[in-house]
């Protein structure tokens, strides 16, 4: 049966906490406790308590505390199940066991005490474990977390296969008594006192250290006790054991509660498996470990294959396995990108083709084609030294182009401008340059390329198509120009501070100069002469003089410019008092906020105004 | 782009800057703005004297249907001194003399001088004179509500003190006390003499 299988009896007389490892910790109990075997109900335990200790579950008997209890491991428990009740029927809790790899009970109970309460040295670092851990526990080395390796107990404590188990009996006792008689060389002796192995002092039996010494005992009364108890009651069940080994019902034990409590205890029971306490009390336990050691980890496997994760070696171990985790994970992830990069290699190949061929049709003999890695502005600009020159490229190929294809010629181009992929006209970048002086020059000649068009300019290609950005407008605001010009870049972005400090030195390079201006409101523009303070201003007041009043957004369009942009310099011409404001909000009907106030711009009536009323 | 001056019901000839829009808006540019300004003063001096004003208060500007309608307002171009504006119109007067907050310690309403108290003075000199009034003591009330109307007619009594008050530094006029009424109206005359002492 499941109850003889899994559990090991232990005295009901000793208060619980005494029967505790010493890295055990009760979690929870409950009285008024039957537990069932299977489904039927075991005759012998109706009666008593339970307690739950993060490593095992005890039941002690209420009527034969000393004879009836018994303890059971949590590793073997998979999984469990509640049952609320239903009118007579109590609530019950049912654990399901592991059936493939329980433990004998019979070897299991005598082996325990013996290997458990006995200190041993470890023989890495020889640190004297004290006893009293749990079996897991005390399979590792406290201080180095090396796997206690060369001790008897995991050789006798090997797996017993059920079928095995009436066979081995003797085999198992033989062993237990060999192991007590070595490591207790005092025999038992026939009065109910046990001799200090240290002391010599003869303790009582229920005491585990010595009274005298605090050594701990070996327990030879005790042992004596259960095997005398134990094996009477077993040996009737075994050949049952061996028949019915694959039953399922024989791997379920049911607790019944007969007086509630079952919920709180469920939960604290819950908490006790998932927690795994008697898996060690490890350092790099991890889900990923949890699942697997789950329902597996017995004590006689903590000391085979599975590595504790304890001390300076776990720590090794764990920084080793994440460490490789996270290797394995990044060359996963960027796979797909190696993939795409060996892509886009053979793209930028295959533009490159294009563009050679392109240039060699449609040019013919003034614009050699350029290698793409070659540096083309220094190239290129240190036979032009001057604006007007630097023009001469996009003269001849704009003539030049309609010879050939061109509108294919310039929808190859400009899908390939597109695409990032320009060849010739790689951005000067710093490291092409050797003082910051001519970085900047250079950097201004290439600013005024993209905003004025040429064919030596960053964005300007050989089929004319390009305009810059200041071709058609004569006023631009400076993010616009920054942006436009780190987009035909593409890399190498220039900050807002350098495209500043190469501002200074583009009128040198533009034609018509190209200068920067700042308004009151701080919008900084750059602009062609016809966009200059004066200029605009004389062209305005001759607008209002000649067209009447007008609004900001009527000027606006006039001078092809934004409204915030006319707004600023209409701004700075009235403050020279060329021009005066009419505010609709003056006005007796309509006006008023909300209502579309407009600002009407008129010359300055004031300025010259003659007094013509009434005096 | 020509302005035609205008005549009102009143009779008052509109400058032609007032058939103007951006003359009733604020200017930002200072100068502009200065411009702007001593024009109205112009016009609104030029009105009270028309009118006989005495007082011009932010109100006027608030609100329609008062004396002031046909300066602050232009309906002819759907214009109208802002309350903001006309204050700032008035601060200006103030700092120029050509006004006075009334009451004080206020900034609501200006008592204006469309003439200085000085030359107040000599006008109310001149009428005392005109009418023998001289040597005598003549009431408040006698001066602001004569039976013959006066150039002094609805002056203001706070005014009147003013410019009693220039006479009386130049020794030809004299403030007599003569004491409370039963009603607890104060009751004060003056006497006025010819020439300077």
């Amino acid at each position: 049966m499941a109850l003889r299988r899994y559990t090991g009896s232990v005295d009901g007389t000793i208060p619980i906490p005494a029967l505790l490892y010493n890295d055990e910790e009760l979690l929870a109990s409950q009285e008024n406790i039957g537990i069932y075997s299977g489904l039927q109900k075991s005759p012998d335990h109706q009666a008593g308590s339970v307690h739950v200790t993060s490593h095992r579950l005890f039941y002690v008997d209420s009527h034969k505390a000393s004879s009836r209890s018994f303890a059971m491991d949590l590793s073997h428990v998979t999984r469990t199940d509640h049952y609320a009740g239903l009118f007579t029927s109590s609530p019950k809790l049912t654990l399901y066991l592991a059936a493939s790899n329980y433990p004998s009970s019979s070897a299991n109970s005598r082996n325990e005490p013996a290997n458990v309460f006995e200190s041993w040295e470890c023989e890495v670092c020889s640190y004297r474990n004290p006893p009293g851990l749990s079996p897991a526990a005390a399979n590792v080395c406290a201080l180095c977390g090396v796997p206690r390796s060369a001790v008897p107990a995991p050789t006798s404590r090997a797996p017993f296969p059920a079928k095995q188990l009436s066979s081995s009996l003797p085999a198992s006792s033989l062993s237990s008594t060999t192991s007590s008689a070595t490591s207790s060389p005092a025999p038992p002796i026939a009065s109910d006192l046990v001799a200090c192995s240290a002391c010599t002092f003869l303790n009582h039996t229920s005491l585990r250290i010595c009274e005298i010494c605090n050594t701990p005992l070996p327990r030879p009364a005790i042992d004596a006790r259960k095997s005398m108890k134990s094996a009477p009651s077993s040996r009737p069940i075994s050949p049952a054991l061996s028949e019915d080994g694959n039953d399922p019902m024989q791997h379920i034990l049911k607790l019944s509660f007969r007086k509630g409590g079952d919920k709180a205890f469920y939960a604290v029971l819950k908490r006790a498996l998932k927690s795994q306490a008697w898996e060690g009390k490890g350092i790099g336990k991890n889900a990923r470990r949890g699942s697997v050691t789950r329902g597996s980890m017995t004590p006689e496997a903590a000391s085979g294959p599975v590595v504790r994760r304890t001390g300076i070696d776990g720590i090794l171990r764990t920084v080793e396995t994440s460490a490789q985790n996270s290797e394995s994970d990044l060359s996963n992830a960027l796979q797909d990108l190696e993939a795409l990069m060996v892509k886009a290699k053979d793209l930028v190949h295959l533009a490159a083709e294009l563009n050679e061929k392109l240039t060699a049709s449609s040019t013919i003999t003034t614009q050699p084609p350029r290698a793409p890695t070659a540096s083309p502005f220094s190239s290129s600009y240190s036979s032009t030294s001057t604006p007007a020159p630097s023009n001469a490229p996009l003269f001849s190929t704009t003539t030049l182009v309609p010879s050939t294809e061109p509108e294919e010629a310039a929808f190859i181009r400009s899908s390939l401008s597109q695409l990032g992929l320009q060849m010739s006209n790689a951005p000067v970048t710093m490291d092409m340059i050797r003082d910051e002086r001519s970085w900047i020059e250079e950097l201004a000649r290439e600013l005024a390329g993209v905003l004025q068009g040429s064919a030596d300019g960053l964005a300007g290609n050989k089929t004319g198509k390009f305009i810059g950005i200041m071709k058609e407008r004569g006023i631009v605001a400076l993010d616009e120009v920054w942006g436009g010009w780190n987009r035909a870049r593409g890399v190498a972005l220039i900050p807002p501070s350098t495209f500043l400090q190469t501002l200074p030195h583009l009128p040198a390079y533009t034609s018509p100069p190209i200068r920067s201006r700042v308004f009151k409101s701080g919008l900084s523009v750059l602009h062609t002469p016809p966009y200059t303070h004066a200029a605009f201003a004389s062209r305005l007041v001759g607008t209002l003089v000649m067209a009447g009043p007008q609004t900001g957004a009527q000027i606006a369009q006039e001078e092809n410019i934004t409204m915030g942009l006319a707004g600023d310099m209409i701004v700075a011409v009235e403050a020279d008092g060329e021009i005066c404001r009419d505010d609709e909000g003056a006005s007796i009907k309509g006006g008023g906020s909300g209502s579309g106030v407009e600002v009407r711009w008129w010359v300055n009536i004031f300025r010259d105004y003659m007094w013509d009323g009434q005096d | 782009m020509s302005f035609t001056t205008h005549t009102t019901r009143s009779g008052f000839l509109l400058p032609s800057i007032h058939s103007v829009p951006p003359f009733f808006t604020e200017q930002p540019n200072p100068t502009t703005q200065s411009q702007n300004i001593s024009q109205w003063t112009r016009l609104i001096l030029a009105y009270a004297r028309h009118r006989r004003l005495f007082v011009l208060r932010l109100e006027d500007a608030e609100t329609s249907g008062g004396d002031w309608d046909e300066v602050l307002r232009n309906e002819r171009i759907n214009r109208r001194v802002l309350p903001s504006h006309l204050s700032a119109i008035m601060e200006s007067m103030i700092t120029n003399g050509q006004a006075v907050y009334e009451p004080p310690k206020q900034t609501r309403a200006v008592l204006l001088y469309w003439r200085l108290p000085e030359e107040w003075a000599e006008v109310l000199h001149s009428w005392a004179t005109d009418t023998a009034n001289l040597n005598t003591i003549l009431t408040f009330y006698e001066i602001t509500d004569p039976p013959v109307p006066s150039p002094l007619s609805d002056i203001p009594i706070t005014l009147l003190r003013r410019v009693i008050a220039v006479l009386a530094k130049t020794g030809r006029a004299q403030v007599i006390s003569t004491g409370r009424t039963g009603s607890g109206e104060e009751n004060e005359g003056v006497r006025f003499f010819s020439g300077g002492k």
